[in-house]
């Protein structure tokens, strides 16, 4: 599919997705080795996305498996539909009443019925969950199994299992084979430490923040019609909260909602009142909202102080080479 | 380039990198695809199929340069390419003439390649520096400083000495002064280049001496060693030897749980779920046994006990995520909760402040007293479900035995366990009231080492 990690590049930014080398790399190796990613780092920087871009760039279908504490087989896998087959045997009563006729032993009827089984575990009646649509898909997809960490350490040993050969076997059905070999993205937020079976069969991709200039590229992408100052100042101040001491950092996914909240509010230039107002977009802790007020307070203190002391400065050497003058 | 790869797999493990060979193998065949050509994608090749850890990222980005970098130390130049025949003749004889009657060996070598331009290839290099100097064996210092020592003992600095002594040869021998000045400047540059090598090789010999280093006591050893020589570890060390006992008991946990999931039939829930099947139970449900203990850890952070206490508290929040509640209390002449102290300070932090808060007076336990305190003002951390966790020598320098109140902590907890780093012969002597104490817990652990500890530590979930 991919030639190059540059063709790998130019599809991803064609679906408005900025990679770095890093991502670039890892998403060739992957579609060469045909190896899962794990995907880490903090909330917010585009993991998720990436699956999805991914899967369009490629043309395949994206298949999504949300993990949470408890999730098992039956939620990820495969499960029986109960209800329907019971339905079926409500509607097929009289059927079995002319399958079951002229039986006379108790044990012949139940061989009788037991012939007919393989009706009731059938695919029919299966109801598959991502896993198994992944594995069936008639055409090529990407699996995206977000959150990875939520999922008990049980799970992942199951998953390991799926993910080694891509194959299952359900005991009713026999073994069923994956047509296509998925494309396989696993995030994680680095909850919980996986495990080490799992990090070693996949490739690994650390995901941090993005630097200023690959923030300022996701926000002209993201958010056109913004103006170029504005979003320079913006990148500039979620730049600078990064760097602070808060609860929650705010995530590319925050600045690019700050950024449309912005460009909704017409703002021209990021004042005091424009930030007080919408940094509850980017914060989402009330302690964090003040420190990083008490923060902002202090800068622009700071800040005219310096350009008292200059405008002093300037104001002193005019009148020095006044008086020199004279 | 093969070789080069695994010596930097090597490295990356020496520096505490678990990478175990099928990833090196992994290594391999995505090198086969991205190519070396371009360093950046060659980069995030390695990176993504050898580093699995957030952690060991800054490790990676430090090693890389030094293995594949772009910093390769110049070459050498025949110096004197601004000469006639005649002058590089001259310059020839009298360089031998000087070289002939030079001492010792290595400033012979030395000079020999600046003024001629004959470098050394990496492991002729190597064998000379560690023929001739010791900064090769030396066992810790960084390189910067090895490569000052290196450069003074094979006398570098004389090398500037013995160049002006040739340019000032050849000058009387009738050399024009432009050709000497451009000689000079490519004999300077031709130094500074055998500089740089010689501290690449010694910067290497240092990485080789770390790996070897680790390899013969690896991070496993720490558990086994008493924890007073664990006091002088490196904190980060420390950090991760806890951090992963944490996480291979957290799943040994979890799995137990998983296990005992199944318990009693629930009545109430499976009608509720079954409502849909006209009430026929074909989805049973069963009552999840919550094993998630609360844990009330009494800790004694006389002197003796510090280092301890450290871990266990380290261990503890940990694990905080399987342990519902955690209360942790401290003793020494006075008892006190010290969780508001944890809640606010990183674990460390904390663990370095609390102990103020009990001292006072003269230096002694008092354990008895802080026994009855505690019945007194901090029964509410002990109910049916806590385990009691009493971490301590059980040395009371002050009062008898106070048997009355350890009594009245037992029958209201659930369980109550003692570990007492004091190896067992000295329990009972002097001032040790650990015979009174130890019959009446329903567990005494002696813990002198990590091992021990996370073992005991384990043994809370059965």
């Amino acid at each position: 599919m991919f030639n190059t990690i540059s063709d790998v590049k130019a599809a991803l930014s064609a679906q408005r997705y900025i990679p770095s080398d890093e991502i670039a790399t890892t998403v060739f190796l992957a579609e060469k080795l045909g190896k899962p990613i794990l995907a880490e780092g903090p909330a917010g920087v585009g993991k998720t996305e990436l699956a999805k871009v991914w899967a369009t760039a490629t043309g395949r279908d994206l298949i999504r498996l949300q993990c949470y504490e408890g999730l098992d087989e039956t939620k990820a896998l495969y499960e029986w539909e109960y209800a329907k087959q019971l339905l079926y045997t409500q509607l097929l009563r009289d059927k079995l009443n002319d399958l079951l006729a002229g039986v006379t032993t108790l044990a012949e009827a139940a061989d009788r019925l037991a012939a007919e089984e393989d009706v009731f575990f059938s695919s029919r009646f299966m109801l598959p969950r991502p896993l198994l649509k992944a594995i069936t898909s008639e055409r090529p997809v990407t699996l995206l199994i977000d959150e990875i960490d939520r999922a008990d350490a049980e799970f992942e040993a199951f998953l390991l299992e799926v993910l080694s050969d891509f194959q299952v076997s359900v005991p009713e059905l026999g073994t069923i084979r994956a047509r296509h070999q998925p494309m396989v993205l696993l995030t994680s937020n680095n909850t919980r430490e996986l495990s080490e079976a799992l990090k070693r069969r996949c490739l690994y991709l650390h995901i941090d923040y993005p630097t200023a200039d690959q923030e300022l590229q996701i926000i002209n992408l993201k958010v056109p019609g913004l103006p170029p100052k504005l979003a320079q100042q913006a990148v500039e101040l979620v730049q600078r909260l990064r760097s602070m001491d808060l609860k929650k950092h705010p995530s590319v996914s925050e600045t690019i909602d700050w950024a449309r909240a912005l460009l909704e509010l017409n703002a021209r230039h990021l004042d005091r009142a424009t930030i007080e107002n919408t940094l509850n977009v980017l914060l989402k802790f009330e302690g964090d909202l003040q420190r990083a007020r008490r923060a902002m307070v202090r800068d622009e203190g700071d800040r005219m102080r310096r350009e008292r002391d200059e405008f002093g400065r300037l104001r002193r050497d005019d009148e020095s080479s006044r008086f020199r003058g004279n | 380039m093969d070789q080069r790869v695994v010596d930097f797999i090597h490295a990356l493990r020496a520096r505490g990198v678990r990478i175990s060979l099928a990833e090196s193998i992994d290594a391999m065949r995505c090198i086969e695809i991205t190519g070396v050509a371009d360093k950046q994608f060659f980069r995030s090749a390695l990176r993504a199929s050898l580093v699995k850890e957030p952690r060991d990222l800054p490790t990676f980005d430090e090693l890389f340069p030094r293995f594949f970098g772009l910093d390769m130390p110049p070459p050498l130049h025949q110096p004197g390419s601004g000469m006639s025949p005649e002058e590089r003749e001259q310059l020839e004889r009298t360089l031998q003439q000087m070289l002939a009657s030079l001492t010792p060996e290595q400033l012979r070598r030395l000079f020999e390649m600046m003024m001629t331009g004959q470098g050394m290839s990496g492991s002729q290099m190597r064998q000379f520096l560690s023929a001739n100097t010791t900064a090769m064996q030396m066992v810790t210092g960084f390189q910067p400083w090895a490569t000052r020592r290196a450069l003074r003992e094979l006398h570098f600095d004389r090398l500037e000495q013995l160049l002006q002594e040739l340019l000032e040869r050849l000058r009387q021998a009738g050399v024009s002064e432009a050709a000497l000045r451009q000689l000079e400047q490519e004999a300077r540059e031709n130094r500074a280049a055998l500089a740089q090598q010689i501290g690449k090789e010694v910067g290497n010999g240092l990485q080789q001496y770390e790996s070897e280093e680790r390899r013969r006591r690896p991070i496993e050893d720490l558990q086994d060693r008493p924890f007073e020589e664990l006091q002088h570890q490196n904190d980060d060390d420390m950090r991760a030897v806890i951090n992963r006992l944490a996480a291979q008991l957290r799943t040994r946990v979890a799995l137990r749980q998983k296990r005992a999931s199944k318990g009693a039939l629930d009545a109430k829930s499976t009608i509720r779920a079954n409502l849909r099947y006209s009430g026929v139970p074909l989805d049973i449900r069963h009552r999840r046994r919550h094993l998630k203990p609360r844990i009330t850890v009494i800790c004694d952070v006389s002197g003796s006990m510090r280092a301890v206490t450290g871990f266990m508290l380290m261990l503890v929040y940990a694990l905080q995520d399987q342990i519902s509640r955690t209360r942790p209390f401290v003793y020494y002449r006075t008892i006190a909760d010290v969780q508001a102290d944890f809640q606010r300070l990183r674990p460390e932090e904390a663990i370095r402040v609390v102990p103020e808060r009990v001292q006072g007076g003269p230096w002694q336990t008092n354990l008895s007293e802080c026994l009855a305190t505690f019945i007194r003002d901090h029964l509410d951390a002990v109910d049916r479900r806590t385990t009691v966790i009493f971490l301590g020598d059980g040395d009371d320098h002050l009062s008898p035995p106070n048997p009355r109140a350890f009594e009245i902590i037992k029958r209201r907890a659930h369980r109550v366990v003692w570990f007492n780093p004091e190896p067992p012969y000295r329990w009972g002597r002097d001032d040790n009231h650990m015979h009174i104490y130890g019959p009446m817990c329903d567990a005494v652990h002696h813990v002198s080492n990590l091992r021990q500890l996370v073992a005991a530590v384990d043994g809370l979930f059965q």
